[in-house]
């Protein structure tokens, strides 16, 4: 099962990199929104979960959301938002563009764990979903 | 907690503490604040625009900085980073800290992105907060700017 990490600090990246590659997921990494459409572009076995950061430059978390959900073959991947924007309003406005979960920064690796669990994302060991 | 005047030390000190634990595994014990130079120093800036406008402003040495960084992206402690890891990883340091200072803020606000650059002197101890990173101090200063 493949994830994809978007933020455009590195050492983040490697924090959630670190915990859904010791979940078992293969991952790879975009530091805005803009080259996560490149990534995505270019992959023939889709990720089963995007992690979206909201603050990047080019293009924001929540316009990468939009522009996930206005393609229809991009439809059965899962977008949670990773983010310190920790408002109400906020969140409210990121799932309504279509992300289905919501962590707010800073977290614990059980934290997103949890996340992945109710997302129903466990990698088969050894499998590739 | 939701506060309606700008940012206060108590509210950056309780950031720093759950920034720390989650990303440092660390316990950020406070220290006292103290002014003076910054022999190799770095700073990180981040904006905050909205009910409150002021800037978030960390002050470490890069000794601290770089075992941060190298907490951060899983290297070694003695390891010596690479300046843009070290400079991204205290960057998204205050990010964090910003993202939760201005989530207890009343009021739409808005983050703007870390800027890191060298420093060489430490602000005003009055305004700011001091922790320990592995014994050396990180200071985080509260700056109120003008609409």
């Amino acid at each position: 099962m493949r994830a994809l990490i978007v933020d455009d600090s590195r050492a983040m990246r490697r924090i959630v990199g670190r915990i859904l590659t010791e979940r078992g997921f293969e991952t790879a990494e975009a530091a805005d929104g803009q080259e996560a459409i490149a990534v995505l572009e270019s992959m023939d076995d889709l990720p089963a979960v995007a992690c979206i950061d909201w603050n990047m430059p080019v293009m924001d978390g929540l316009e990468l959301v939009t522009a996930i959900r206005a393609r229809p073959e991009w439809r059965d991947i899962t977008l949670m938002m990773v983010t310190t924007e920790s408002e109400q309003d906020r969140i409210v406005r990121a799932l309504a563009a279509g992300a289905h979960e919501y962590l707010i920064k800073p977290f614990t690796p059980d934290a997103l764990v949890e996340k992945l669990d109710l997302l129903g994302l466990v990698p088969t060991p050894g499998g590739v979903a | 907690m939701t506060i309606t005047t700008g940012p206060d030390t108590d509210l950056v000190q309780a950031a720093l503490e759950q920034v720390w634990e989650s990303m440092l595994y660390a316990v950020a014990e406070p220290v006292p604040s103290t002014a003076g130079a910054l022999a190799n120093g770095l700073e990180a800036t981040i904006t905050v625009s909205g009910a409150w406008n002021g800037e978030l402003r960390l002050f470490c040495d890069a000794g601290a900085a770089s075992q941060m960084a190298a907490t951060m992206l899983g290297a070694p402690a003695d390891e010596e980073m690479p300046e843009l890891d070290v400079h991204d990883a205290v960057g998204e340091i205050l990010n964090v800290v910003g993202g939760s200072v201005k989530g207890a803020l009343e009021g739409e606000s808005r983050l703007g992105l870390p800027q890191v650059r060298p420093a060489t002197s430490l602000p005003d101890p009055a305004d700011c907060v001091a922790v320990s990173w592995r014994g050396a101090p990180v200071y985080v200063q509260i700056v109120s700017l003008p609409a």
